[in-house]
Formats: structure tokens, sequence, C-alpha cells
């Protein structure tokens, strides 16, 4: 009975000196506002905001560093991007790459799909034959994103409003242009159906 | 101690403490009304700020029992409902019910809080009254009836809307059944009142509305501020798409005669109209005021900008459109973060460790037509303690992909207050 007693007493004082929940893992209040949009943990369930969960650590640095500068322009995201920067960009980057990414649940139009998967040869050769990305050449993982939001960057990127005269992307802008809108359209629905 | 997990038990402070609450257990209607086994927080209010903290108290520690003390059965989101009043969108596309938030644990109860006790951290529920070791306060709006003659005793013929339900509905009917060459009349607070751009979005869709299926009727605006709050700009460019609207500045409603159909501005001659939407003055919910919880204007409570915990008194935190003193609007984004950092702030408090230091964050949209919509952006930071603004950004104009990540929005914050 007493050891029962000294036992509970033990753990009762563990449990309350630490906590050992989500506030213990860092990153995670620092990235709990952006939920918001980006969803539980950075699993976006809307077609037009992109999943953080699971994203390349050096990606996502590299996106805020371009909202922050204006490369990516987007009235939401610039300012957001600068308070990351001063919240501490390492740690809501670290977080969301811890994150299980769980594909986007837009409902699948299978001839969308089809086509696109037919149209998307072109992307393979940077974004990886699964739309896994290239990590070290900070080429992101595209699979399973929101088919709405991997459409409305190829629209950006066509149009030259996204990191506009880089020239690291000028050949990737005029494959673009060559390209149909409802093509890129399909092509986006294709590599969301992608898990 | 039937019910009790093997870690609530070990969370409470002492087995004989247990064996008390579980011969409280039993329901009644006075007395507490959950027997309270462990580390209780308690939220008054499921709106935004509420429905939200309730929610990431669970997430971050769910070892503590949460109550959420909400008298409606359904949330129904004022934003997006301005679009009920045009026809766009109906009033159960904006209504979710609360059993995301029973699912992480919370329990909910759709009961008025009557008042708080803060020496005895009691909140009083009809006869009863629940225990808690940290409440938040997230009571919206109250509406300032006595400010407008004749305003109280008008009741349900001169409507707000302001509270996204039945009156947004009754609204959009009396927007139908108006005849064509009909006057509606819109009037407009003075600051501080919830959500900033609200009203120019509100006249962007009964315009739009009136020039689509009534084009020989007009829309009067009464603003008792002395130019468009919010987005000012953006409104202005939207607003040259609607010829039929009247915009009058600095026109303080004081008086309303529903018999004759009749507003009042404090300057300039009375207005007639067919259908009226009267946005009252605002201040924090009533259950604020009653507690002692506002300032000295009587109006609006003051918090610490960290952990949202009343300046007035310790272990009370007051969250959304109720508060005052932090440089951001009272918007549905604000509440949720707040609802967020705060909760945060709760779960490291009742842990003995200090509180997280993170800033809240903004984006309102506003639908100028039925496809198109604007929207403003605003980034914080805490600097001594205090919540600073870094930047505010307004989308260069109007479009339909601000429109889509309005819907964007919308879809992701809803779960994110309510699933």
């Amino acid at each position: 009975m007493l050891t029962t007693a000294l036992t509970l007493f033990l753990l009762f004082g563990l449990a309350t000196t630490a906590l050992a929940g989500p506030l213990d893992t860092p990153g995670y209040a620092k990235a709990v506002t952006c939920s918001a949009c980006h969803g539980a943990n950075g699993n976006s369930r809307s077609e037009s905001m992109p999943i953080l969960a699971g994203m390349n650590v050096a990606y996502f640095k590299k996106a805020i560093e371009d909202y922050a500068a204006g490369r990516r322009p987007s009235p939401e995201m610039e300012p957001f991007a600068k308070q990351v920067k001063l919240l501490g960009v390492d740690e809501i980057a670290t977080f969301f790459a811890a994150q299980k990414r769980e594909p986007s649940p837009g409902k699948p139009d299978r001839a969308a799909i089809e086509r696109g998967r037919a149209a998307s040869t072109a992307c393979a050769a940077c974004h990886g034959p699964e739309g896994q990305g290239d990590a070290p050449k900070l080429v992101p993982a595209i699979a399973g994103q929101p088919a709405g939001y991997i459409r409305n960057q190829l629209l950006l990127f066509k149009a030259d409003k996204r990191s506009p005269g880089d020239p690291a992307l000028t050949q990737l802008k005029s494959v673009l242009r060559s390209i149909p809108d409802e093509t890129l359209a399909d092509v986006a629905a294709y590599y969301s159906s992608l898990k | 101690m039937g019910g009790l997990t093997r870690r609530e038990f070990l969370k409470s402070s002492s087995g004989a403490v247990v064996a008390t609450a579980g011969l409280a257990g039993c329901a009644s209607s006075t007395g507490e009304l959950e027997a309270k086994r462990g580390r209780r927080v308690v939220v008054v209010g499921g709106g935004w700020g509420g429905a939200t903290a309730a929610k990431y108290v669970r997430i971050a520690d769910p070892t503590i029992e949460v109550v959420l003390l909400e008298p409606n059965r359904r949330f129904v989101s004022c934003p997006f409902s301005n679009l009920v009043l045009s026809g766009v969108r109906n009033i159960e596309s904006l209504s979710f019910g609360y059993s995301g938030l029973r699912d992480r644990g919370v329990k909910v109860r759709h009961e008025m809080a009557t008042a708080i006790e803060p020496d005895t951290k009691r909140v009083r529920v009809g006869e009863g009254y629940l225990t808690y070791d940290r409440l938040v306060v997230s009571p919206g709006v109250d509406f300032q009836l006595e400010q407008v003659e004749g305003l109280a005793a008008a009741g349900d013929k001169v409507l707000h809307a302001w509270k996204a339900g039945p009156q947004t509905v009754e609204l959009a009917n009396q927007l139908k059944a108006m005849p064509d060459g009909g006057v509606f009349v819109l009037t407009v607070p003075p600051i501080a009142y919830r959500c900033p751009p609200g009203p120019y979005e509100r006249i962007c869709q009964v315009a739009w509305y009136l020039k689509t299926n009534k084009p020989k009727s007009k829309l009067i605006v009464l603003d008792a501020n002395q130019n468009i709050v919010s987005k000012t700009a953006l409104f202005r460019a939207a607003w040259q798409a609607y010829p039929n609207i009247d915009y009058r500045a600095s026109s303080k409603v004081v008086k309303v005669d529903p018999g004759t159909r009749e507003v009042t501005p404090e300057l300039g001659d009375r207005v007639k109209y067919d259908v009226i939407n009267l946005i009252p003055p605002q201040r924090a919910g009533a259950i604020a005021v009653q507690a002692d919880l506002v300032g000295a204007d009587k109006r609006w409570c003051e918090v610490d900008h960290v952990t949202y915990e009343s300046v007035k008194h310790k272990g009370i935190h007051v969250i959304g459109d109720s508060t005052t003193g932090l440089p951001v609007p009272k918007s549905g984004t604000i509440a949720n973060a707040m609802g967020k950092i705060s909760a945060d702030a709760i779960v490291a408090l009742l842990n003995g460790q200090p509180a997280p230091s993170v800033p809240p964050l903004n984006t309102c949209y506003s639908w100028v037509s039925d496809r198109e919509a604007i929207a403003v952006v605003n980034a914080y930071k805490i600097e001594n303690g205090k919540v600073v603004q870094v930047e505010q950004k307004l989308t260069p104009g109007q479009s339909t992909l601000c429109a889509q990540y309005a819907e964007g929005w919308a879809q992701s914050i809803w779960a994110d207050v309510l699933s």
C-alpha cells in the first residue's frame, strides 16, 4: 500500500513538473497562428493555401525570404514573412518540416489527372517522376499540394509575376508560356493527386 | 472513482480530493455544475476567440479540463455573412455545430454565464457555478442601444444584423421584399466597433444586389465617422461600380422612428427609409462589464499583450472583440489568433512555465461584388511586452484571385476554430 502511494506520488510529481506536450516542441507556439490559413500543423485543407507540413527546411526559408523581399509578390505573405523572420524562421521551418504531410483532400477529377499526367513529362526533369522535388537544389515537393495552389503558382510563373526576371527560371517560364492555362490546371490536378 | 482515467487521477492534487469530487459528481443545477477533478479552464463564449481557446488548451495539454459556456447551439460566422444579404451565400453555409470541440474533449454547455466571481474563481451559471483555475472571457460585443433614441423600443423593427444569425436572414428578406425604387438606409457606428471593414463590405453587397435586381433603388449610408474606416481607397474604387450609393460621412445617427420610417443624423435632415439597417455603437459583451473587466471608458477590456490576462483581475484572460489597447482590428482572424496564443499562455502558466511571447496576425477579406474581393493584412511583433505593428499591406486592387484566397481563408479558419 505504501509502495503504491509512493509510486503515485512519484508519478504525480513528474506529471506536474514536465509538460511533455506540444508546447515543449520547438516552434509549436511560434507557428500556432499560421493554422488560420495553413491548417492544423501546416496541413492545409483548402484549395488555395499550400501545405507546409513536411516542407523542406531550406525551401521553407527560401520561400519566406522571397515573400519578405517581394520576389514572390503576395499582399498576405509579405507582411507575414517579415513576422516569421522576426519570430525566428529556423524554428518555424523546423517545426513544419517535422510534421507529417497529409495530401490535399480535394476531389479528384480522373480525366483531368490523366490529361495532366500526359502533360507533366517536362516537369519531372526537375520535380521528379513522383513530384517529390529535389531538396538540395531547392526544388519543392509538389505531390499532394492543393491543385488550386499549384495552378495559381504555375499561372504566376507563366506571367513572370513570381520571381520576376530570375535567370534560373527563364527556361521554366518559357516552357509554361507554350502551355495553355487549362493544361496547367490539369498538371496541377495530377500533382495534387500524387500522395 | 468510476469515470476517472488514471491520468486524470494522477493529475489531481490528491486521492482525497478525487474521492470528494467523485461524490459531488451527481448532476445538479445548484452548486458545482461539473465535478472538478483536476485543473480546469472555463471559457465564456464560443465564438471565434472562445471556441479556438477551448480547442487549443486541449491540444496543448489534454490533462486540463475545459468547459465552454455558449448559449447558442450553432456557430454562425459573421465573416461572409454579408454575402447572405446579396443572396450569394445562404446562412446554412456559414453555420456549424460544436461536435468538433466535443470530440476534442471540450465540455460544451449551451448555457449563459451570468456572473463572474474572481475572488472565489467561480463563474455563475443559473443557480449553480463552475470553479476554474483560469478563465477565458470571449464575449464579443454588445450594443449600446441607449445611444440612439428610439432604438431600444424599436425591438425587431430595426435590425443590426451585426451578429450573424436570424437578423441576417430577416434583413436579407426585407431587402428582397423592398419595392424597386425603394430606399435602403445603412448606418455605420463610430469606431471602435466589430469588424472595421464590415459595414463597407455590406454596402458593396447591398449595392450589388440593388444594381442587379432593383436598379431604381438607392442605398443611403449614414457614417458616424469622417471617412471610410478601413481599406478606404479600395472601397472608394469598388463603389465606382455602384452609382446607387449615396455615402454621407460625419452623419452620426441619434434617433430612429420605425413608425414614420425615419432616421435622424446629429447634423442634417431626417432621412426616410423603406428598409433600415442600423448598426449600433458597441462595447464589450455584457458579462465583461458586469465582471468589472472594462476600463474607465466602460466599453472595452485592457489585457496583457502576451498572456491576454486582464489588467484588472488575475486569472481571467480576455480575448477577441472585447479587448482594447493592442494595435489590432476587432476581426475574426485576430480573435482566432488570440484564442491560440492565450491557450498556450494558460497551459504554460498552469504548468509553472513562462508564457511564450507570440504576436497575433491579421487578414481581413472583404467581398466587393459577387465574385471579387479585397484584403488588408497586418503583421506584428512583441517589443518590451507590447504588441507592435510591423507592417500593414493592402491588395493592389480587387480581384477574383483575392476572392479565391478569401474562400480558402474561410474554410481553413472555420476548421481551425471548430474542428
